[in-house]
């Protein structure tokens, strides 16, 4: 079997962040070959470096066994590779065949010609089952149609291996089945299909191999027969370091937050959260596990009041908080420790006492009249420095220049000093180093002594293991089990991620 | 922190100093000597006391409408149509100036809160759209410029214009006078309002809570989102407030230089204050700086066309030189910032 494509060694830097590292990946020709990882293990900067859209820092790019460099997408489709980005290009006010052929019109003394514009696309739309009618304004057409306009557009350009990034994400199920149909149409006719998802099932479904990123990092790839989606789990998500489970007594707290049938939708508008319901009480640690994507952060933003709910109900010590404003959330007494912490947790080039501040900007003793009291503020910030031991010159350094476990303690400290009853822990240790890991892991233990009701979200089960006195693990969008933490083996949490509810003996 | 803060200055400073240089040589290519225009200029801006008030006078409206742009920067926004709110305001003021017979300092008083509502309004419209809508107010405030030009023109001529030949309209009552500072010049109490609202500016953003809530949604909105900030509500609000003090500088301008309301009323003040302030970093103490540098650059021009062939047009060559080095210079910085994470609104 010959390759259509091989990457050698890729990597490629962001400043000081590594988005691939060493990552080799050998496509056969005639083969759906999906890549699968998390949000954020590189898979799209990968498949954006074959595509020419970005230049590998190191490695080399082979097509068809020959050597390229791929200066520009437009080098890329030369050389028969194709992409179906994860956000459609398409100009509403035009036709579907006019799309297709978008910046590569056929023309006829000096003209477009619209009718063999037509016919051509009609003609494509035909051999490979992508049904479209081409004379139709594209302003007016459904998603899954919009994605089959994008693939006429690949096919247009004679790609012979196409990439689609998360094609799955926008569609209904019908329209996914199809999908699946047209991709194994592609490779029947000798095509190549390179296949990006974070979604096990499909990938299972579809594809003859698999390629899973972690981190950056090619962990392995396989023979998708020779895969469970329990191995898949596995080898997306990994194993860090293991920290042992740490002691503590029984959870005797009355419920603090109660969350009922809750429903969101995502950015692009999709169910995210399909009714969720748990509860949390004083002094008790409950972990959300699940593979990144599932509704985690739109949980965590609903709870924050960050996203709307579109139905369902959050009370908070007996009040409901559902789509009360972040500030009416956090005046109610909700603490939130972000997942993505440079975006939300922290401003940067702003000082540490700064940073300190917010969300309690307006209130006494911080200000007084509106005016804020920089005495009392830093005061507050030097106490906050030393108990939660942050590594800073002083209250007035930029935070930007601390490292990646000492910004998230100024991001613990601020959000654990205040007076919320119930915390909302967003992967506390994404990013940071093993030492400031075990500190702001006892640091949560000691909100969970205090009787705070804990809510940790993390990917990483060795820390749902650690630290949570029970464990939900949702999957698309829905909460498949309840664990015990005391005793759980990270096996039956797998399971769980993978979306298979049954016991692990009945798995074959 | 400091640091930050110095390198920044620095960055301005080189920004200046190219377009200089660059200057220079157009200057020496229409064979005159940058040297000789270089102190004619300073001759013009200071030469004699004069000559100084000349330039405070020039430099007052720069201010005022600097202040407007600073204010609308802190918060991560971009009011370029400063210029309309201010031939709003001025025309506001000078018609409570010439309608209404009030007590002196009422009538002054009077005059200006209306200069300064009327600027609000003219960005009310743009700012329901940008918090409610996310619509690009750099768009839709330079637009309301031409409207603003425009309306108070077709209001001069065709609704208030007084008996004789010139385009404008009657003179406004004594008590509506912003009084004068010395007698040999019309630099008036203007200046002062313009220096207190810089120091009023600078400690709203570096001392108060509404501050601190402003200066983080300019830094990083989702930060301030996540911190509870109602950044719909202070987005629609910040942008009022820039364009009432844009009205403001409309109001001083027609109460305390012309006492009434003519067409080109204040040519390029709106735009030249939205370069003092970015060119000052958006920092109010900075722009008093860079107001009275451009107020120099404007007066020293004067004595330009007098004392030497050069044509006082390259005083707009260099202003426009340096907004190329002060963008450019933005732009590199923006690329040597590391990462996408929480960057400034800042846009254009």
């Amino acid at each position: 079997m010959s390759l259509a494509i091989e990457l050698k060694s890729i990597t490629k830097r962001f400043g000081s962040f590594v988005a691939n590292e060493d990552v080799s990946l050998a496509v056969e020709r005639g083969r759906i070959h999906a890549i699968i990882g998390e949000n954020g293990a590189g898979k799209t900067t990968l498949m954006n470096v074959l595509f020419g859209l970005l230049q590998p820092d190191e490695g080399e790019i082979f097509i068809d066994g020959e050597k390229k460099v791929l200066p520009n997408p437009a080098a890329a489709i030369a050389a028969g590779i194709g992409m179906v980005h994860q956000h459609f290009k398409l100009v509403p006010s035009l036709t579907v065949a006019e799309n297709v052929f978008l910046g590569m019109e056929i023309r006829k003394g000096g003209l477009i010609d619209h009718k063999a514009q037509i016919a051509r696309t009609a003609e494509l739309s035909q051999k490979f089952g992508l049904r479209v009618d081409p004379g139709e304004r594209v302003g007016l057409l459904s998603v899954g149609i919009e994605q089959r306009i994008e693939i006429l557009k690949v096919l247009a350009r004679g790609a012979r291996t196409i990439i689609l990034d998360e094609p799955t994400a926008v569609l209904t199920p019908q329209e996914s089945r199809e999908l699946f149909q047209t991709l194994r149409g592609f490779v029947a006719q000798g095509m190549t299909v390179l296949f990006i998802s974070h979604h096990l099932e499909e990938v299972m479904e579809v594809s003859d191999t698999v390629t899973v990123l972690r981190h950056g990092k090619e962990v392995a790839t396989r023979p998708t027969a020779e895969l469970t989606k329990a191995d898949l789990v596995q080898m997306m998500v990994g194993r860090a370091v293991s920290f042992d489970r740490r002691p503590r007594g029984p959870v005797t707290g009355k419920p603090v937050l109660e969350v009922s049938d809750l429903w969101a939708r995502d950015e692009r508008g999709l169910q995210a959260l399909k009714g969720v319901s748990f509860q949390v009480r004083a002094g008790e640690i409950v972990g959300i596990a699940g593979v990144a994507g599932n509704g985690q952060t739109e949980l965590a933003e609903v709870l924050s009041g960050l996203r709307p709910a579109s139905h369902g109900t959050i009370m908070l010590a007996g009040q409901a908080i559902q789509n009360r404003s972040a500030r009416a959330i956090r005046h109610a007494g909700v603490a939130h420790v972000p997942g993505d912490r440079l975006v939300r947790g922290v401003d940067r080039g702003a000082s540490v006492a700064q940073n300190i501040l917010m969300g309690r900007q307006d209130q006494s003793p911080w200000s007084r009249f509106g005016v804020i009291d920089r005495t009392y503020l830093n005061e507050q910030t030097k106490r906050l420095i030393s108990r939660f031991d942050i590594r800073t010159r002083s209250p007035e350094t930029p935070v930007k220049s601390l490292s990646g476990g000492n910004i998230q303690k100024v991001v613990l400290a601020r959000e654990f000093s205040g007076d919320a009853g119930f915390l909302l822990v967003d992967q506390p240790t994404r990013g940071v180093d093993i030492g400031a890991t075990e500190a702001i892991h006892s640091e949560i233990m000691r909100q969970r002594e205090a009787g705070k009701a804990i809510l940790l979200i993390s990917v990483q089960l060795d820390e749902l293991i650690a630290l949570a006195d029970r464990i939900l693990v949702m999957f698309a969008g829905r909460i498949m089990g309840d664990l015990p933490g005391e005793g759980v083996s990270e096996e039956a949490i797998g399971l769980l991620m993978a979306g298979v509810e049954s016991a692990p003996a009945e798995v074959a | 922190m400091m640091s930050d803060r110095v390198a920044g200055l620095m960055g301005q400073l080189i920004a200046v100093a190219i377009a200089l240089a660059i200057g220079a040589v157009i200057i020496l290519a229409v064979n005159e000597s940058p040297l000789r225009v270089l102190v004619t200029l300073i001759d013009g801006a200071f030469g004699n006391p004069e000559r100084i008030a000349g330039t405070l006078l020039q430099m007052t409206p720069i201010l005022i409408c600097g202040i407007a742009a600073c204010i609308s920067l802190r918060g991560g926004l971009f009011n370029i149509g400063i210029e309309g709110q201010l031939f709003i305001g001025g025309f506001a003021a000078t018609w409570v100036g010439f309608s209404f017979a009030l007590p002196p300092l009422v009538h002054v008083l009077f005059g200006l809160a209306f200069a300064a509502l009327a600027g609000m309004l003219w960005i009310a419209v743009p700012a329901f759209f940008r918090a409610r809508f996310n619509t690009n107010e750099v768009v839709s405030t330079i637009l309301a410029n031409y409207v603003a030009i425009l309306l108070t023109s077709y209001l001069t001529i065709n609704v208030f214009k007084r008996p004789g030949g010139q385009p404008d309209t009657p003179a406004i009552l004594e008590s509506a006078y912003l009084p004068q500072i010395f007698s040999f010049s019309r630099l008036n109490w203007g200046l002062f309002i313009g220096v207190a609202l810089a120091i009023g500016a600078y400690l709203f953003f570096t001392r108060t809570a509404r501050g601190y809530a402003v200066t983080e949604m300019g830094a990083n909105p989702k930060f301030a989102e996540y911190g509870g900030i109602d950044i719909k509500r202070q987005t629609f609000v910040l942008l009022l407030v820039s364009g009432a003090v844009g009205g403001l500088a409309g109001g001083i301008e027609s109460l305390g230089v012309h006492h009434r309301f003519m067409e080109g009323f204040a040519p390029g003040f709106g735009f030249d204050g939205v370069i003092a302030a970015l060119l000052a970093n958006g920092s109010p103490i900075g722009t008093i700086v860079t107001a009275l540098f451009f107020g120099a650059l404007r007066n020293g021009s004067l004595l330009l066309e007098v004392d030497t062939t050069a044509s006082r047009e390259i005083i707009t060559v260099i202003q426009a030189l340096i907004i190329l080095a002060v963008s450019a210079q933005i732009l590199v910085r923006r690329r040597a910032s590391d990462s996408t994470a929480g960057e400034r609104r800042w846009k254009f």
